[in-house]
Parts: C-alpha cells; structure tokens; sequence
C-alpha cells in the first residue's frame, strides 16, 4: 500500500533529510534564546532545570534520523539516485585491477616479491637452524647446508637483474603498454564509442538502486559507466597475462633442477641411515619436506628484481590518477554522502559494503515494515499484529480447569446399540471445560509482536506479584533476609541464557519456560527494590506511626508501602527494560513466534532490513512501556524525591 | 582520580594497538566446524598448511554457516571450510563477494531428519506431521534436507508447525516429546536425536530421492584476486590429506580430538562422510550440467526471499579453477 509513496520515495527522503538539518539548526537557536531570555534563578542541581526542553527532543530525535538517513547512504540515494550504478562500474575496474595492485606497495605494506623473499629466508633460516639438532652425520650435514646455500642462491639469481631474461622483460614492458594505452582511452571522450544495441537495453532494463533485492542495477547505464564498464574488461585480460608471467630465467630454472637433485640425494643419503629414535627419524624426514615446500613455492617464479616492476608500477599509478580524474564529481559524492563503506563490484553483482550493507535505509525498512504488516503477508506465514476472531469457548478452556468434570459423580455416557451418545450432566460439564460448544466468536489480538507482548506482560506480571511481597518481608524480617538472601543473591548474578539449556528440557517447547525464563529476570530486580525501598524508610515515620498507636498491619501499609512505592516502581521499570532484553534470547529457545524468533530466522539470511525492523519495533515498545511508566509515577506518587 | 584517567588512557591505547596488531597480521583466516570430523583436521593439527602456504594459518571455529559469511563480510575469514551450501547460497542471493572454489564434504546421513518413536510415524504415514510440531534450524542445509523429504513423502510443509532450534536444542525436544520429528547436523546431537527415534528415510532412500548434500569450501573475493597462490596450496594440502587419510585412518584419533567428538562416533559419522578428489569434483561437481549447476539454481530459489531473490546465474560464484 506505500508503494505509491515509494515511487517518489527520493523526493521524500531528500526533503526529510534537509528539512531534519533544518529543524536542528532552528532548535540550536531557539535553545539559545530561551537560556538568554530565561529569568528563573534554579541553581545548578535543581531539578528544576531539567524541565521543558521540548525542542531538545525534537533535536535528539532529529539527529538520530540525520545519522541514520546519512549512514545508510538513504540521502545518498535521494539526491543522485544513478551514483550507485556508476560507483559500480567503477567498482568493476578497481576490482579488476586488484589483482596486479596487491603485489605493489601501493596502498600499505611490502612489494610482494619482497614478503615472499623475507618468508622463504626466514623459513629457511629455521631449517638451518635445525641442521645441527637434528642428528645429522658430518657428510648428511654438509649435504643440507650445501642444499640451503644453494637454494639463497637460487633465489639471488631471481631478484638479481643481471638474469633477469629478456622475454620476461619484454612481456612487463608489454603489460606497461597495454596499461599506458587503457590509460590513455580513459582519458578519451569518445572511448569505447556508443553502447550496443544491447547495452541499451541491459540499461534499460536495471531496476531503480535498491528497487529489487538486488541492491544495485549493475549494467552500465551511462556514458561514464559504459567508459568504466569497458575499461575493466579490459583490465580483466591485462591483469590475468600479468598473473601469468614468471621469473623463468635460465640461470635460476638450472638452479632448481639442480636443487631438485640436491634434495633428492639428501633424502636418500637420510632415509639410508635411519636412526633409532623415531621422533629425530620423523623430524628429519620433516627437515627435508620442509626443504622442498621451500623449493616449490620459490619455483612459482613470482620473485622478480626489486626495480624490475617499477614501470608496471608507476603505469598503473597513472591509471589510477586518471581513473580519478575520470570519476570527477562522483569521487567526491562518494567520499562525502556514502561514508563508512564501499560500493563493491563482486563477480556476480555490485553491493553495499560497509555501514550501506548492515544499515539499511529507513525508506526501504519502512517499505518492509510495511510489507509484514499486512498481515495476508506476515513474517512465515504469521502476521506481526493482527486480530483473530476466536471462539469463545476456547477461553472458557483456558480458565476453566479442565478437572472439574471428573468430580461431577458418575460415569460418561456410552453410545447405545443405535450407535447414539445420549450425553448426561458429566459429558456436559466436561464439554463446558473443554470449550467444546458453540460459542459467538470475539476478537483477539494474534501475531508475533502481541505473543512477545504477552510473555513479557506474563513474566513481569508473576515478577511482580510475588518478587514484591517478598522484598518487602525481606526488608522486615530478619527469618526471611537471612534465609532467602543467599538464594537470591546466587542468582541473580546469572545471565539469563545460562539457564537456557535447562529451561528447554524442564518446560519444553512452549510459552512457559519463555515466560518463566522472563519472571526469573523481573523476579530478582523487584526483589532487590522493593527491600530497598522496605529498609530505606525514614525511622522516624515509623516511631511516629507506632506512638500514634498504629498496629503493624498499619505501619506497614500505611507508611512502609507508600514509602517504598517509588523504589518497587523504578524496579518495575528496569524490570521492563531487562526483559525486553531477554526475549529474543527467551525466543532463540525454541522459535515458533515473537519478535525474536522474526529475528533469529532473519539473521540466518542476512536480511538487514527485517532485522533492523525488529529492532526498531523492540525499541518502540520498551519505550512506550517506559513512557507508561514515567506516567504512572508521576500520577500516583508524586511524594517521589520529596520525603 | 587522576590515575583512574590514567589507568583509562592504558587501556585504550593497549586497546587500539590490539586492533592494530590483528588487523595488520598478514595470517590467512580459516573458518571451521566443530563436530565436524574431516581428514584436513590433521593437517590442520600438524601444521601443514602453515608450512605448505609459508603463512600462519589460524583455525576459528563457528556455530553456522551464516555466521561464517558475516565473518568474511567483516574482513576476517579469508577461507571456509566447510560452508553449508545453504548459507553460501543466502550470502550470494544477498549479494555477498564471496566465491566457491571446491567441494568440502559429500555426505548422505550427516543431515538427517529424526522422527519420534513416540509419535508412531514412519514414512508410510507421513502425512500425520502436518499439525504436529518439527524441530529444525531454519534455513540451513537441516532446513533443505526436512523440505525434499516433505516434499518427497508427499507431506504439506505449511501444516507443519516449524520450531527454529539449533540441532542441540532441537535433540532436547525431540527426547522430551515436545515434538514429533527433529532435524539437524553434528555428530553429537544427532545420536541424541536417534536415541528417541529414527531417520525418516535411510541414506540409500535419500539417494534415491535425490537427496544429496554436500559442504564447500568458500573464499572472500578480495583474498582469491590477492592471493590465489594461497588458496591453490589450500586446496592441494586438503587434497593430500583426503588421499593420505583414504590410504591410512590410523591418526583418527587427531581428528576425534579436533573434532570434539569420541573416536567412536568420528568413526560413525565419517562412515557417512566421502571427500570427493579434485578429478572427482571436476568430472562430476563442476563440470557442465554437473552438481554444482544443478544444486545452485535449485537452492537459490527454495530460500529467496523478497530482500534477496534467487540469481539469475549462478556460475560467475563457482570458480573451481584451483582444483586443476
């Protein structure tokens, strides 16, 4: 139903947007009239000062949305909804050409020759370092320093330029070639010339940036995107011949052979004397494994001379120079209006990294919002807050207990030979209990939000009536502090999904461990404040009630309770917060419905936007109960911080 | 109050040099499974990899596939091993760069759907679930597995009460009665499960039903353009440990041990398990028309959702070109 809205959903964003910064710019300024022209004299502490400060809140809601609708890139999107198709083509060529990038020192750290040369010596030094531990004979020792030398060497012969053979050298200098003319058709106005017949109509076809699932329509769609999308094709071809060319130079392939023999000759010369001791036997052979791993990762040829790359390097600099340049306006847009993250161009399609992939925009979250409301749609099958016309004898089921007709006295009909069960008062009575008649049908709410509702609501219901009572005995008698104080105080500490494992084999699969789960949390906190609240009240009230001839019942009705009322109301409050908090854990149980459920089975499929939705929805009702709260305090005891 | 700022300014900065450290590690990240026995785990234990690669390779182990993909999604696991095809297939439709480039783990029996002795129901009378409540975890291969057998028995998977629980939790209810059938993976939870039951079909019948899983093992885009040397000895050295483990099972007891299971049950679950050699995956895995090409498409479709729809094309994420 708000996808009429959705179609203008950038000219909405961006209006919102502008006029939320507008709304915090006004409420700074108003903010700083009102302390000017304010003449109330409250001192710093007085709670007074606290007070009003509307426009504040209009501030701090207003922010959040800006922060949201910037970091999700929803603002970005608005006012130029074709960055992303571009950012993706230009994703394309930078992801084409990272392959031949990540050897070079470009963005952080060593050229990869050099990483790999540091890796092999190291690993190398290891192994000479064994040489003396391992148990070798002189003539076996020699042998293996002589094969480690030989292999530095090797090595030498790659990164030394003087081997360096020309057909290597001449296939760089083919690579810098090639880069230098891409390079030279990006700055080109005209390459690659005018799309295809079917690149139009692939552009054509590219939904809107975030229409469908995916995110972003990949198909270039402008004469920049078809400039990038070319060049990275491109790219492709240069960088895998790059991948392909080796240090093959003749000097280092007699090397290896030579070492190869080496190494096999070592391995005869070890396993012909075999030893005693297994472990030195098994470290040996390791020695030698060792040495050949060493030798087959320097065979991959991938070492070159330090200086022989230095062209590749400063023409693929100059790409990168002129791919910014090309870029123009849209580098900047993307560094300033998509902050935190990246458009990323994967094999398959382009996508929202960063803060755009786990943030999503609050147009689209609402859409969702919107699209499990209706509750033909729900979330698996179920909707979020519905009604259901119920009978009413289903309620009579869970009220009346289903006992009472075992005690009605004699026995349940019997069918006659006519095969008819004529029902006496027994049958009846059971039928009542069981819900089983006709009954007018009522409404009543259904979905996974209202059976959240419901398990909180029971859980603190049950926290409360009996954590209360007993705080306050807890606070009075000295019996019920000792006794029940080291019960409570071990548990109370324990996070609540601790008792997971335990709550699912005791009550299984239903409502009541999720809700037992819930009064185990709101429990300890009533507890706590209501024998706070009991041992905090002033002696003096007490004394004066009791020498006004008050009884006990009397004090502690009259003068306990109410003086205790602000501490069990801020428990309950807490209490609230707390179990919200402990649902989606209680839901992860054993998950058939609620918020958490929706929410666990979303994260399974990366589904941001429903996650972010339950969250949203999670927030909302803590903070409408919260309000309800703040109301009931200040209606029904406004002797608060006053006694 | 002073050393309290002091005490604070400590910690953040040994904080930030912490982050430092790990980010700027050039170590290769591989994600595995617990209760999850496979021949790499002694190559994985003897270091293998670390000497094969020149690298140090650190194993980290997760609860599911999907947590695996977030994992890769946040720069931290470079390599999965062992990735359910259903999370891959989640990630991909959600538009994650991440790539497959070989098979892990065939396996017939590893996936099972364990139905109640209690509730009297085998596969004659099948259709008795619908109304009764099945214990599984949503969208994983468990998830896959419970759909062909509905699908396949002819049972209606919409009157199926479903009951999102991980295998541990769901082999619970299942013993406790709460529910008719449980479905799940790992080796421990599911001889729980069968302690209370049996499989709803026998491997031979999953077979013949074309029911037929297996497990892969995913890289992140960047680290195979970076580094596709390090992913082709990744692939060799599981390679080599398949082929010496299919000659000599004598260091089982290595497995079991990094597995957490007894040598009993990898014993059992391994008898169910087959690693398919590179000329095997390529002949019957990646080739044209072949497993992969099928099971993609197939997947991609049961778990689209309206955020993250099926893919029109599969194979640009396949890319089994270090298997050659």
């Amino acid at each position: 139903m708000f996808d009429f809205l959705f179609e203008y959903r950038g000219l909405i964003v961006g209006t919102i947007f502008i006029a939320l910064i507008a709304t915090v710019i006004w409420a700074i300024f108003y903010g700083r009239n009102l302390i000017r022209t304010e003449r109330t004299d409250a001192v710093f502490g007085n709670p007074e000062r606290a007070l009003g400060g509307w426009h504040w809140v209009i501030t701090g809601v207003s922010a959040i949305l800006i922060v949201w609708i910037y970091f999700s890139w929803d603002a970005a999107r608005a006012f130029n909804p074709k960055a992303a198709n571009e950012l993706c083509q230009v994703g394309k060529l930078s992801s084409a050409i990272n392959p031949i990038r990540s050897t070079f020192p470009l963005d952080d750290g060593f050229l990869k020759g050099t990483s790999l040369l540091v890796r092999e010596n190291k690993q190398l030094n290891g192994l000479a370092d064994q040489v003396e531990r391992l148990g070798f004979s002189d003539a076996e020792k020699s042998k293996a320093k002589e094969t480690i030398d030989l292999m530095r060497k090797a090595i030498i012969g790659m990164t030394s330029p003087e081997f360096l053979d020309s057909a290597t050298d001449a296939k760089f200098k083919e690579i810098v070639s090639k880069i230098d003319g891409l390079t030279s058709k990006l700055a080109d106005q005209n390459y690659p010339g005018d799309p295809t017949a079917e690149q139009i109509a692939a552009a054509e076809k590219n939904p809107r940036w975030g229409d469908s699932g995916n995110e972003i329509p990949a198909a270039p769609a402008s004469p920049r995107g078809y400039k990038f999308d070319a060049a990275a094709k491109e790219m492709k071809t240069i960088a895998t011949d790059f991948s392909k060319i080796r240090n093959n130079n003749s000097n280092f392939l007699a090397q290896v052979e030579k070492l190869k023999g080496q190494i096999a000759s070592l391995d005869t010369l070890v396993q012909a004397s075999p030893g005693t001791d297994e472990l030195l036997v098994a470290n040996r052979a390791d020695f030698v494994k060792g040495l050949t791993r060493v030798l087959r990762r320097v065979d991959d040829g991938n070492i070159f001379p330090p200086d022989a790359l230095n062209n590749v390097q400063s023409a693929l600099v100059n790409l990168d120079k002129e791919q910014k340049n090309q870029q123009g306006g849209l580098r900047y847009y993307d560094a300033l209006m998509m902050p935190g993250g990246e458009i990323r161009a994967g094999s398959n399609s382009c996508s929202e990294q960063g803060s755009g992939r786990w943030l999503p925009k609050p147009s689209d979250t609402l859409r969702t919002f919107a699209r499990i409301s209706d509750p033909e749609i729900g979330y698996k099958g179920y909707p979020l807050l519905w009604y259901k016309m119920k009978p009413f004898g289903e309620m009579v089921d869970f009220i009346v207990p289903d006992f009472i007709s075992s005690l009605v006295p004699g026995h349940y009909p019997r069918h006659d030979t006519n095969g008819i069960v004529t029902p006496n008062f027994k049958s009846k009575v059971r039928d009542f209990a069981t819900g089983n008649f006709e009954s007018f049908k009522v409404p009543m709410p259904s979905g996974h939000v209202w059976d959240s509702l419901l398990r909180v609501l029971a859980g603190l219901f049950f926290g409360i009536i009996l954590g209360v009572p007993l705080g306050l005995f807890m606070g009075l008698s000295r019996f019920s502090k000792g006794f029940f104080d080291p019960l409570i105080e071990l548990y109370r500490p324990v996070p609540p999904l601790a008792w997971a494992p335990l709550i699912l084999t005791i009550f299984g699969i239903g409502d009541d461990g999720k809700i037992f789960l819930l009064f185990m949390v709101a429990f300890a906190i009533m507890v706590i404040s209501a024998r706070t609240g009991a041992t905090g009240t002033h002696l003096s009230k007490i004394h004066a009630a009791h020498s006004l001839g008050a009884t006990n019942r009397q004090i502690l009705r009259k003068v306990i309770l109410p003086n205790s009322l602000p501490e069990i109301l801020t428990g309950i409050r807490i209490a609230i917060g707390v179990c919200w908090g402990t649902l989606v854990a209680a839901e992860m149980l054993a998950g058939t419905t609620g918020i958490g459920f929706v929410e666990n089975v979303a994260r399974k499929q990366s589904d941001y936007e429903i996650i972010w939705t339950t969250i949203i929805i999670l927030g909302l009702l803590g903070l409408l109960f919260d309000l309800m709260m703040r109301w009931v305090i200040d209606k029904f005891i406004p002797w608060r911080g006053k006694g | 109050m002073k050393s309290m700022k002091k005490i604070l300014g400590c910690v953040s900065i040994a904080a930030l040099s912490a982050t430092m450290a790990t980010s700027a590690s050039a170590d290769v990240n591989v994600a595995y499974f617990l209760e999850w026995a496979t021949p790499n785990q002694i190559a994985k234990v003897e270091k293998t990899y670390d000497k094969a690669m020149g690298e140090k390779v650190n194993w980290i182990n997760f609860a599911s596939g999907t947590a695996m993909t977030e994992a890769m999604l946040s720069g931290d696991i470079d390599i999965a091993f062992s990735q359910g095809l259903a999370p891959f297939v989640n990630a991909v439709n959600a538009n994650a760069p991440i790539k497959m480039v070989g098979v892990a783990v065939v396996y017939g029996g590893a996936n099972d759907c364990i139905v109640s002795n209690a509730s009297g129901i085998t596969k004659e009378n099948a259709t008795e679930l619908e109304g009764k409540s099945v214990a599984l975890p949503l969208n994983t291969m468990a998830d896959f597995e419970f759909r062909m057998t509905m699908t396949n028995l002819g049972v209606d998977v919409k009157k199926v009460k479903l009951v999102d629980q991980e295998p541990a939790d769901a082999a619970v209810s299942l013993v406790d009665g709460a529910v008719a059938m449980a479905c799940g993976y790992g080796e421990n939870s599911l001889s729980k499960m069968k302690e209370a039951g049996k499989p709803m079909l026998s491997v031979p019948e999953k077979t013949e039903a074309g029911i037929n899983s297996f497990d892969i093992i995913s890289v992140t885009e960047k680290f195979v353009q970076e580094n596709p040397e390090a992913v082709k000895t990744f692939m060799e050295v599981t390679e080599q440990a398949n082929a010496d483990f299919a000659k000599d099972q004598s260091k089982i007891a290595i497995i079991a041990g990094d597995a957490g299971l007894s040598v009993e049950k990898t014993k059992s679950q391994m008898a169910g398990f087959s690693f398919p050699s590179a000329e095997v995956q390529l002949a019957n895995y990646f080739n044209d028309g072949g497993k992969v090409a099928e099971m993609l498409p197939f997947m991609g479709k049961m778990f689209a959702t309206e955020a993250s729809p099926a893919k029109d094309d599969y194979s640009t994420v396949v890319d089994s070109s270090f298997l050659k």
